[in-house]
């Protein structure tokens, strides 16, 4: 127990280290005392202060916590279905709030409308993953295999994918480009409102998963072992289902996709801390989501600055290379 | 529950008193499909009860629905006098456990954790494991002999040591009954082995109903109580082996044409009475059954005699399938006998002395080995020189002498330029 102590808190160190150099680097650099400065006495009249607390510190925040979210999603997924290459997306979330987004940005609902508020793309995203999951609840609770399950998600994920294709192919140029940043991801515009509302949910949405984590130990052998362990599988089928998919929602409705995250942190954390046991993996994949998440970030932001990388291909670009190594070099599965 | 070191008589007596378990006008299978119908069956505490049968015969389906992961097409199991399905299913967890057959790869969860999932019913919310759990957990993989590996990753162990461990999670569940769909599948003779002691030891010690199907009829019907043999649909047969297990018994279930099971020798020998060159084996004692096997093997036609049919030669030369002449058990060999084995010699090819002791009961049987080399057969014994010289005189020059049995075989191909 200890040797995770102390793992979680060389993970927080890592966490915090991000965090400020999140806030200190960017297209204006602002040597590391003035930010502390700026941080601890709350100077917002500055430029700079302007800067970090109008800019920087809610995004730093954002980014770590939906990184928290989609790594949890993904192990919550990773273990139900009993799949490694499983993401907090299988289940059609990102497709789902792809289309939306698309009708909204593309397509005749914003009609009447001035302009695209960035709220209304978020209202939107969050619309088309929740309705996925809500069709996704629907068939799991008639369902008796998990795979199929799995295949619906996938099925869900190419019907979106096809109708958002034919928005596209109907679209005008210029608000393409706007679609195709916005499917790629990003954590720019995060304002105060917007942190708060992710940290509320997010916060209370990571609790719940952490509840879970009995019978999702149970499930580390299979659906029939932990049925004859006594977990109600309908149950506990509803509960997965809808707390990853919430918690990807959210992250998606606010950040639009972003890959690789929850599916490449959980195998990070599994072989981090050398267990499977998700009492100990939930709160290793939370951590360090969030600090995969936040250095992917950062080199989005500061690789070719001022141009701003998409963050999935920054992810994707560091992430898939880690993973293929570690799992290589040790063979564990889920 | 008891410890039953002392009274195991008295013990298998109150035991068998409480009933456990009951199936009753059970049809068993899947949707509209009946697999396996007409289940009466009674479980007792601390009984081990073996489901034998071919693949496909619908033991898996049974398993499966006696510990509730199907549901009943028609009739009910009862848990101690309780429907299945009226349990919820943390009271089901704490008294059926089950062993499956799926390969299981948990990732990085080592034995002991492995094992205290077992305790997965009596845990709170978050699962944490009390000083009690741990202890159960401990004792769970102790009796399993497996606490040497208990701090090694479940994934990295060998399928023997895994199927321990698995053992483990079961008893540490703590049930009244433990369902077992084909435990020594993948396993070596040893592990095997030492798993079915581990389950006999659940019945006896632990009081625990086991309830298995196995594929090794000859160690099924050693240790199980109670047998259940399934085919087509229906459960053929029921009860204790002694009692409902015949010969023929465990030909019919299988559908055997090419080997026969041996109720005497509890054991399969392979059907292969070849149509090869006739070789007459006088044996005796058990000195035969090597030579029978070698050469049935090899594809010779195999006659022997005569042999008492008490003799453990017997059992062995009928169970592959051998011509045998045979004597009443215990009486001299009668001279009409031996005549009847003159006759066959004649059709064999060459004659083989397995080096029989010899008594007053089997003694005209070295008259077969002379009229051989009166006969101008070759005969190849397995006596040394000396004692050969004293039995047969003279003639003892004219025999092939071979040290073992793999020597003969040499012989044998020799035979032919």
């Amino acid at each position: 127990m200890t040797k995770y102590f102390s793992l979680y808190i060389i993970f927080l160190v890592f966490l915090g280290f991000f965090l400020v150099l999140n806030i200190a680097v960017g297209s204006v650099n602002i040597s590391f005392p003035d930010a502390c400065k700026i941080i601890f006495q709350h100077i917002t009249d500055s430029t700079n202060g302007a800067i970090i607390w109008k800019i920087r510190l809610p995004r730093a925040l954002a980014t770590a916590l939906c990184g928290a979210c989609l790594a949890t999603a993904g192990l919550l997924l990773q273990v139900f279905f009993r799949n490694p290459i499983v993401g907090p997306y299988i289940l059609g979330i990102s497709s789902g709030a792809a289309l939306m987004v698309a009708l909204v940005m593309l397509g005749g609902l914003s009609i009447g409308i001035f302009g695209i508020h960035p709220f209304l793309i978020s209202i939107a995203a969050f619309a088309g993953a929740l309705g996925v999951v809500l069709i996704i609840l629907t068939v799991a609770a008639r369902i008796k295999n998990i795979i199929t399950l799995l295949v619906i998600g996938l099925m869900m994920g190419y019907l979106c994918h096809a109708v958002t294709s034919v928005l596209i192919a109907f679209a005008e140029e210029k608000k393409l480009k706007g679609f195709v940043l916005w499917q790629m991801g990003s954590f720019s515009g995060f304002c105060w409102d917007e942190v708060c509302l992710v940290s509320i949910m997010g916060g209370l949405l990571l609790f719940g998963a952490y509840l879970l984590c009995k019978p999702l130990n149970a499930f580390l052998l299979g659906e029939d072992y932990a049925k004859s362990m006594g977990v109600n599988i309908m149950v506990f089928r509803l509960l997965i289902v809808t707390f990853s998919s919430a918690l990807a929602g959210m992250v998606t409705a606010f950040a639009g996709p972003v890959a690789f995250i929850g599916l490449a942190v959980p195998h990070m954390a599994r072989l981090a801390l050398g267990t499977s046991d998700n009492r100990i993996l939930i709160p290793g994949a939370a951590l360090l989501g969030a600090i995969v998440t936040s250095l992917c970030d950062l080199i989005a932001r500061i690789l070719f600055s001022p141009v701003e990388l998409p963050i999935s291909a920054i992810t994707a670009f560091f992430g898939a290379p880690i993973v293929i190594g570690l799992l290589l070099r040790r063979r564990a599965a889920i | 529950m008891k410890k039953t070191q002392n009274h195991v008589t008295r013990d298998t007596v109150t035991k068998h008193e409480t009933r456990v378990m009951e199936a009753m006008d059970l049809a068993v299978g899947y949707g509209r499909k009946t697999v396996v119908a007409g289940i009466n069956q009674e479980m007792l505490k601390g009984q081990f009860i073996c489901l034998l049968g071919p693949n496909g015969s619908g033991k898996t389906t049974i398993l499966r629905t006696l510990s509730r992961l199907l549901s009943p097409l028609k009739g009910a199991v009862y848990l101690n006098g309780r429907m299945l399905n009226d349990l919820n299913s943390v009271e089901l967890a704490k008294a059926l456990a089950v062993v499956l057959t799926e390969r299981l790869s948990p990732g990085l969860i080592t034995a002991f954790e492995f094992s205290a999932m077992g305790r997965h019913p009596y845990t709170g919310f978050l699962g944490r494991l009390s000083e009690e759990d741990i202890r159960k957990t401990e004792e769970a993989l102790l009796l399993v002999n497996a606490g040497d590996i208990s701090d090694r990753y479940f994934n990295e162990l060998s399928d023997g040591e895994r199927q321990k461990v698995i053992l483990a999670r079961a008893l540490a569940q703590e049930p009244e009954v433990i369902v077992l769909d084909e435990p020594t599948l993948h396993l070596d003779l040893k592990h095997r082995i030492e798993l079915i002691a581990i389950l006999r030891r659940f019945s006896r010690e632990k009081g625990i109903t086991v309830i298995v199907s196995l594929h090794d009829v000859d160690i099924a019907l050693k240790i199980a109580e109670t047998v259940i043999l399934v085919k087509d649909g229906t459960i053929t047969e029921c009860g204790p082996p002694e009692e409902v297990v015949k010969e023929e018994t465990i030909a019919r279930l299988y559908d055997l044409n090419y080997a026969h099971y041996s109720n005497c020798l509890g054991a399969m020998e392979l059907k292969a009475n070849g149509d090869g060159a006739a070789v007459y084996v006088v044996a005796g004692g058990g000195t035969g059954t090597a030579v029978y096997r070698l050469l049935s093997k090899h594809g010779f036609n195999i006659i022997t005699g005569v042999i008492h049919e008490n003799d453990i030669d017997c059992h062995v030369a009928r169970s592959i399938g051998a011509k045998v002449i045979s004597e009443k058990p215990f009486g001299n060999i009668r001279k009409g006998k031996l005549h009847r084995s003159f006759a066959f010699l004649e059709k064999a090819e060459c004659l083989i002395d397995s080096g029989f002791p010899i008594g007053p009961s089997n003694r005209r049987n070295l008259k077969l080995v002379l009229k051989a080399i009166e006969r101008k057969k070759r005969v190849y014994t397995l006596r040394h020189r000396k004692p050969a010289g004293d039995l047969f005189g003279e003639c003892a020059q004219e025999l092939f002498y071979c040290q073992g049995v793999t020597s003969v075989l040499k012989e044998l191909a020799k035979r032919d330029p």
